[in-house]
């Protein structure tokens, strides 16, 4: 065909001047890691036996421990840890698929993208949610399977789902943060230490008045308790803003701490 | 301010510090006009693709200056990456999604609306010869048909200026050939391109100009032509008769040096170059010599290269080290 299909610099562009609407990117990210799990269905699988795997073990080797700390199911106190701790699986995915992107290229197509730099960040984080709620929702029907108490009602759930989105956003922002730094597989496998680390010094197998020693110092201060607390509070008694709050806040706080690492390593990859 | 879509001016881009520092791009001054295909040619290492990452935006200066369709690339990135469309060294692409995916990604990606995005990728799809393989992975595709797609995707925005990276790097005499042609069609169109390659045939069929780079230096600059002729006139060789020789050789002594060739062949650098090789058959006609067979050999980008940088480039992208390994050096 003979029709002109590029400009020079005085013609118009079909570019509108404003680039890639950094909403619209990051969709068309989300879309794109939903497209590679349906294609690569194998690298997504782990994702949702892991947490279920856990959940069902947690449940059966810890389950009389936290009965005698006054827990009525098992299934109360190691749902809302297995839905935040599947969660946060995604972030290795995002880390993943970031150096797969890095090495074949596929990452500098989108940093030459006149788009806002955030929209390269939370594009994948959002995709981490879109990963994380097949694996959370499988965790709560076995939880329903398993007889898991419910007095908080349906907001119970609702808070199980806003710390497990939460996790997943931060841990996936962290993992963005660590991987623009390093470059290397070496990130993924930090992500998924510095993952464990903070989920299990936290009050993720036994509540906060059975520890003791550095064990106890650490799971207070750790936001992860925090975070737990108000996932849990629901299945465990009443929902009150007192149990509430701190979830948030330490989401927030680790939310704002962790989009900014991730920010700024994606500035770092251009010095 | 002058008009040209790419000028660089002192440009320096480091790697590491202290001891362990790299000047890959050591102070590069470049001027590339309107319309011009310009190449960029140097053996790995030297440079070539650290220039085009600062160019493009993907990563800044360390020193100098560079504007890009009269944008700071440093300044003012976003309007360079509207303007530019880049295919870099490695087909950016993502083998799990299918030429058309790819397609409307790039267009979200520089924000063109969802109804033209469809025309304009049917368009390229057509243009680079894949709307067959539209809907097939990439993954399945041929080294060729990935770089014709990074080619279409480089194209989605209409960019004024063309970054290539390197564009054959590995793909067969034929799949080359298709891409010089969409090269310089998309040149006739408008398109200032500048194109890196470590092939001196690339450069030498498709550059208006080219500038050699080694070790992070531009070592010459000019037009293809100019540049050779500037090495030395070009050799008209020429066979004839034993029994003529004598009168053949001094023939071709009134239009310059005599020079060794092979038994049975005459040579001579045409000091007027090779506009002369009319005059000579006439020369030699008129002194009764029967010429058999004429060959006329201009001096090659390699000779430029070499006489600019001590060494060859000729088959030196074969070898995996940088030229500063040294052991490319050798006499010309």
């Amino acid at each position: 065909m003979n029709t002109s299909l590029v400009n020079d610099t005085s013609r118009s562009s079909v570019v509108d001047g404003h680039g890639g609407r950094p909403l619209s990117v990051s969709g068309a990210l989300v879309r794109r890691t939903l497209l590679r799990v349906r294609r690569m269905p194998a690298a997504f699988v782990p994702s949702i036996v892991m947490p279920v795997f856990q959940l069902i073990a947690f449940s059966g080797a810890f389950g009389a421990a936290v009965r005698l700390a006054g827990v009525k199911n098992a299934m109360d106190w190691y749902v809302p840890l297995n839905a935040v701790q599947g969660a946060s699986f995604g972030a290795m995915g995002v880390s993943f698929g970031l150096i797969n992107d890095m090495q074949t290229g596929f990452f500098d197509r989108l940093l030459m993208a006149p788009t806002k730099r955030w929209a390269l960040i939370v594009g994948p984080m959002a995709g981490s949610i879109a990963r994380a709620a097949l694996p959370v929702a499988l965790v709560i029907v076995i939880g329903f399977l398993g007889g898991m108490n419910v007095p908080g009602g349906p907001l119970a759930i609702f808070y199980v789902a806003v710390a497990a989105t939460g996790i997943a956003l931060v841990a996936s922002a962290f993992a963005l943060g660590l991987t623009y730094r390093m470059r290397n597989m070496g990130a993924a496998t930090l992500t998924q230490f510095a993952i464990f680390f903070t989920i299990f010094l936290s009050t993720s197998q036994v509540p906060l008045s059975n520890m003791a020693g550095w064990l106890h110092a650490v799971a207070r201060v750790n936001p992860m308790t925090n975070v737990l607390r108000l996932a849990r509070q629901g299945l465990l008694g009443d929902i009150t803003w007192n149990d509430t709050w701190g979830g948030l806040l330490a989401i927030a706080v680790m939310l704002f701490v962790s989009c900014w690492f991730a920010l700024s390593g994606l500035k770092s990859l251009e010095k | 301010m002058t008009s040209a879509p790419i000028i660089a001016h002192g440009l320096v881009r480091h790697f590491g510090s202290g001891d362990n520092t790299v000047r890959a791009v050591d102070g590069v001054d470049l001027q590339v006009n309107q319309g011009e295909i310009f190449g960029f040619l140097g053996p790995n290492g030297a440079g070539k693709s650290t220039t085009v990452r600062v160019l493009t935006t993907l990563l800044k200066p360390s020193a100098g200056s560079a504007t890009v369709a009269g944008f700071d690339v440093a300044t003012q990135a976003d309007q360079v990456r509207r303007s530019i469309g880049v295919a870099l060294q490695d087909a950016a692409i993502d083998p799990l999604m299918t030429g058309r995916e790819l397609l409307d990604l790039q267009s979200v990606l520089y924000g063109i609306p969802k109804t033209r995005a469809r025309e304009r990728g049917e368009e390229l799809l057509e243009r680079v010869g894949l709307t067959a393989a539209a809907d097939r992975r990439v993954g399945t595709y041929s080294g060729g048909m990935r770089r014709r797609l990074d080619l279409a995707l480089s194209l989605v925005h209409e960019p004024s200026v063309l970054f290539l990276d390197e564009p054959t790097t590995g793909l067969d005499p034929m799949s080359r050939l298709t891409l010089w042609e969409e090269v310089r069609r998309l040149n006739r169109e408008g398109t200032t391109v500048l194109l890196t390659t470590q092939y001196l045939e690339e450069a030498d069929q498709l550059a208006d100009r080219i500038a050699i780079i080694d070790h992070g230096k531009i070592v010459r600059e000019g037009v293809p032509r100019d540049l050779k002729s500037a090495v030395g006139a070009p050799t008209l060789l020429i066979d004839v008769d034993s029994t003529h020789a004598e009168s053949a050789r001094s023939v071709l002594a009134r239009f310059g040096d005599l020079r060794p060739t092979s038994e049975g062949t005459l040579g001579v650098g045409l000091a007027q170059g090779a506009e002369a090789v009319a005059s000579v058959i006439r020369s030699l006609d008129e002194a009764g010599v029967h010429v058999r067979h004429l060959e006329l050999n201009e001096p090659s980008l390699d000779d430029v290269f070499a006489e600019a940088t001590g060494y060859r480039l000729e088959g030196a992208e074969t070898k995996s080290d940088a030229p500063a390994a040294g052991a490319r050096r050798g006499p010309r």
